[in-house]
């Protein structure tokens, strides 16, 4: 039985919709047993030396306090209780048990103070690692990341978004002044991108013959003029070519059985199994949105749902790329754009934080175990090593070995790579 | 009657407007010309740009018939001429074909829309529609070049308007959609004058010297006053009577506040003029009221910014109405214009400049003289054995990647979309009424080719562009045979050679030479059974060839 509830924050961005407490969701993961390592052609996509980025978005701002950084027993904490975790000394909520034992392949910041209480603002600083400007428009991580990890060789766009509903195109304003190559293209509801398929009524043959011919009109030009902008308008369908041969690539149903079962037949389950399908396939950097954790009512309910949901596909998200040797290079962060209240409101919600709250993170250049900053007793203070979104950038792009004090150029004026005034937390790098 | 062929396609009403050539003002060049002797614009154009000596050797040359008309018509008109225009074109053996044609593109309702939509782009940068709807800007705009409203008239009502009389709004939709005056100085600086103030809201420009807080805050200061009140989603912009601009440099550690009058870059401040306190406001601001005050700064920002005799002003247009036609501005980006960015021909762009201040900011005469020079008419191909980083500038004619909306009505000319819509049309059929039926056809192209809102349109190639155009349903549909459209046409053909040269003609404007003829044939020979997916086939092959993508 699903309920529309619209009240979280009345954006058209947070209808919500109960949905019953998936069945088999608090059973136990089981064993996962990857025989299969990568081998074949999947391995050959992956170069030597080549790194990857996993952000998994909790839309709305997920509770600190029913995560990463519990309060039990506190007038702020809430009803549940906290877990160990595969590191001893390490407690987390127990709504997490499947997480819990990853613990070791994590690490936590739990000082993070972005003074940012908007939506969309906060949005930013976590994308951008900066404040919202006038003026002034700063590149996603995800589009960075395409641009300096990222190879042109590669037909797979560099920042692809999986959400459960996106608009199937090319979101050109995150790349910002790093251009519409970098920007981020949505997979709504994890569908493969726009006109990918090629149309029932043409066959592959007249595909090439009419590519063929477009190829030799371009020559009988190019031979009197060639340009950068003409090399880049024939390269571009070269890469769609090599996009659509690629297709399957965004195709789940193509996973043997036992995946589905282990990521969980859900759509975040689903949308998890896809991202390693993509990053094992080549993808520099995806990005998977769950929703919605924006819960001023009833936030203990949903934070029950909706980790429910996280926690299993989260967690064979690690254990997979693990298994297929990937995790040691491919950077994994877990983040909102704040956390919530320890205050409780009169309808049992939570509501917009941005003093004290807590991003997790995993793989590449990060030091298993390892916890950075404190909260005061009942959370509503960072204590030891604060830190705001300047100082996650930073530490995301030294994870994946890139120098964060570097600059971009637009037209020889140079720009930083991340906030100058930031630095990286070293205490979570390994 | 010969002359008249180009105006076939372009309007069926279209007005009297003459196609004898009117001689422009003239214009007194520089060193070079003959003693009390004026030379017209496109001479001086010439002139300058083949001046440097060994320019002779990598003269590209004229560009040849099929290219010129295309070019023009992209330029003039935003889209590509029907077979029949351009077959009429290539055989006219007048020697003057050309001068009437950029004159008859120049008279037609097709180039008032086309220059609009180009305005519409350079100063809205694609911003989203929140106070002012879209229609009525590009009609306000449409109708100011069918007027060919001088630009100074034009950039005054833009910059004046404060969206409180209906007549003039659509006007005020440059200052509306922005709001923020930090914005709006930046925007202001870029988009009328040619320079990029925008580090300079926070220090003087760290490697420009001559882009300074105290120019950046001149400008601010005439708009500082202003916010837009939006009581009621009506969205008017509210002055207050007092309110000093002041700055500082996050550079200057002595924290030295400094206080600017409203002043263009390298003009004087302007006093405000003194008003008994009782007397302030014409309409005092409230909540629901815009605040007009007795003294306006920001009605001093028109007339300042807009003044014949200002420099900045009249370089910009003529800098920017070169780069809509040549493919590059003289100075290059369009909005950094400084002494140590020099302009590619630094005499040229004087020479321009002042030309359209004569004129009195006649953008229509000053195309016509860009539009009869040599230099315009320049082949793009590269002289053999010549590489182009050796020639000078404009030796060869610049290649300019389609914009978005030429790239859509391109698309719909050649498939034939606009022949079968006007045909079915049939007498009812005006530039508008056919404008209307096939605008919304741009959508798809404006979402996949348009740059990010509030940035200037360039080009880039991605790959879901190229699948677009692959695999989506809109070229597709297009190219459907359908009463009176490309594939339609094709298939009425008999002989190969004949679908050949309408083939070409349609698409890329101009015949098909041996080689080409032969592999249509070739092709459509292996393709018997299933003819209409060949011709089809052949046809998105020169539709998504470079040869099409690009204005040559």
């Amino acid at each position: 039985m699903t309920n529309r509830a619209t009240y979280a924050c009345n954006s058209p961005a947070h209808d919500l919709s109960r949905r019953s407490f998936l069945a088999g969701t608090a059973g136990a993961l089981g064993s996962l047993s990857f025989g299969n390592f990568l081998h074949g052609a999947a391995a050959g996509k992956l170069e030597k030396d080549q790194k990857r980025v996993l952000v998994i978005w909790l839309s709305g701002g997920v509770s600190q306090l029913e995560t990463w950084d519990p309060k039990p027993g506190t007038n702020t904490g809430g009803p549940f209780q906290t877990i160990e975790t595969s590191v001893p000394g390490v407690h987390i909520c127990e709504l997490l048990p499947h997480t819990a034992k990853q613990m070791h392949r994590m690490a936590l910041v739990r000082g993070i103070n972005t003074i940012e209480d908007d939506h969309g603002k906060g949005a930013v600083i976590m994308h951008t690692g900066r404040r919202q400007e006038p003026g002034m428009t700063y590149p996603h991580l995800g589009s960075v990341c395409a641009k300096m990890l990222g190879s042109d060789r590669n037909p797979l766009p560099g920042y692809i978004h999986v959400t459960p509903r996106g608009n199937g195109g090319v979101n050109a304003a995150d790349s910002a002044f790093l251009g519409p190559r970098y920007a981020s293209i949505s997979l709504d509801n994890g569908q493969a991108p726009a006109n990918i398929t090629r149309p029932t009524e043409l066959n592959e043959s007249s595909d090439a013959e009419r590519n063929a011919l477009r190829l030799r009109a371009s020559e009988r030009f190019l031979k009197k003029r060639r340009t950068a902008d003409t090399e880049a308008y024939t390269h571009s369908y070269d890469q769609a070519a090599q996009l659509m041969r690629q297709k399957d690539l965004f195709d789940v149903s193509k996973e043997p059985a036992k995946y589905a079962d282990m990521y969980g037949k859900h759509d975040f389950g689903r949308h998890c199994l896809m991202a390693r399908r993509l990053l094992e396939g080549g993808a520099t950097f995806v990005k998977v949105t769950h929703s919605n954790y924006d819960t001023h009512h009833e936030n203990f309910d949903f934070h029950i749902e909706q980790l429910g949901e996280f926690d299993q596909p989260f967690a064979a998200l690690l254990e997979d790329l693990h298994q297929r040797g990937l995790l040691s290079s491919t950077l994994v962060v877990v983040m909102s754009e704040f956390g919530r209240t320890p205050n409780i409101n009169r309808n049992y919600g939570r509501d917009h934080w941005s003093r004290a709250w807590s991003v997790a993170l995993a793989g590449c250049g990060i030091k298993g175990g390892a916890v950075s900053g404190k909260t005061n007793a009942n959370g509503t203070a960072v204590t030891d090593r604060m830190v705001h979104g300047g100082h996650l950038f930073h530490t995301y792009l030294k994870a994946v070995g890139l120098d964060p004090k570097k600059n971009f150029y637009i037209d020889q004026r140079p720009i930083p790579m991340a906030d100058p005034k930031a630095s990286v937390i070293s205490e979570v790098l390994a | 009657m010969p002359q008249r062929w180009f105006l076939l396609s372009v309007s069926l009403f279209v007005c009297a407007a003459s196609a004898e050539a009117v001689a422009p003002p003239a214009v007194r060049s520089s060193a070079g010309a003959k003693a009390g002797g004026t030379e017209p614009l496109h001479r001086t154009i010439d002139r300058l740009v083949s001046a440097p000596k060994d320019f002779a050797q990598f003269d590209a040359g004229p560009a040849p018939d099929g290219e010129f008309l295309r070019r023009a018509y992209l330029d003039l008109t935003g889209t590509i001429p029907t077979a029949t225009v351009a077959r009429a074109f290539l055989k006219d053996a007048s020697p003057t074909k050309r001068q009437f044609l950029i004159d008859g593109l120049l008279a037609s309702p097709e180039h008032s829309r086309h220059l609009a939509n180009v305005f519409d782009v350079m100063l809205m940068e694609r911003r989203a529609d929140r106070l002012v709807p879209r229609a009525a800007w590009h009609s306000y705009l449409r109708d100011a070049f069918a007027a060919n409203k001088p630009w100074d008239e034009l950039a005054r009502e833009i910059l004046a308007s404060n969206g409180a009389d209906p007549k003039t709004r659509p006007a005020a939709k440059f200052f509306l959609e922005r709001g923020e005056p930090h914005l709006l100085t930046r925007d202001i600086g870029r988009l009328f004058l040619g320079m990029n103030l925008q580090c300079c809201q926070c220090h003087d420009h760290p490697r420009i010297e001559d882009y300074r807080q105290e120019h950046y805050y001149g400008i601010f200061a005439f708009i500082g006053r202003t916010t837009v009140l939006n009581a009621k989603g009506t969205g008017v912009i509210s002055e207050k009577a007092d309110g000093e601009t002041t700055f500082q440099s996050v550079f200057d550690p002595a924290k030295v506040t400094k206080t600017s009058l409203p002043r263009v870059p390298g003009g004087k401040g302007l006093a405000d003029t003194v008003v008994p306190k009782d007397k302030l406001y014409v309409v005092a601001p409230t909540a629901g009221a815009a605040g007009v005050p007795t003294y306006s700064r920001r009605a001093r920002l028109a007339p300042e910014v807009t003044r014949a005799d200002y420099e900045p002003f009249r370089r910009n247009i003529a800098n920017r109405l070169w780069a809509h036609m040549l493919g590059r501005g003289l100075v290059h980006p369009l909005d950094m214009d400084y002494p140590g960015n020099q302009p590619s021909h630094a005499e040229l762009l004087d020479a321009l400049s002042a030309d359209i201040a004569a004129r009195k900011f006649d953008m229509r005469g000053f195309m016509r003289e860009i539009g009869l020079s040599q230099t315009y008419a320049r082949s793009s191909a590269l002289p053999a054995g010549v590489k182009e980083t050796d020639a000078p500038l404009y030796a060869t004619a610049l290649l300019k990647p389609l914009t978005p909306e030429q790239f859509g009505f391109a698309l719909m000319q050649a498939t034939g979309l606009t022949d079968s819509i006007r045909q079915s049309q049939g007498k009812t059929a005006t530039e508008q009424s056919l404008y209307t039926a096939l605008s919304p056809n741009l959508a798809p192209f404006i979402r996949a080719f348009g740059s990010p809102a509030g940035t200037p349109q360039g080009f880039d190639a991605t790959v879901d562009q190229a699948l677009f155009l692959a695999n989506g349903p809109t070229l597709r549909s297009w190219l459907t045979p359908r009463a009176g459209n490309l594939t339609d046409r094709l298939l009425k053909l008999a002989g190969n050679d004949a679908v050949a040269e309408e083939l070409y003609l349609s698409i890329l404007t101009r015949l098909p030479d041996a080689e080409e003829r032969k592999e249509v044939a070739d092709f459509l020979t292996s393709r018997t059974k299933d003819r209409s997916a060949a011709l089809q086939d052949l046809a998105w092959a020169l539709l998504t060839s470079t040869e099409f993508r690009f204005n040559h």
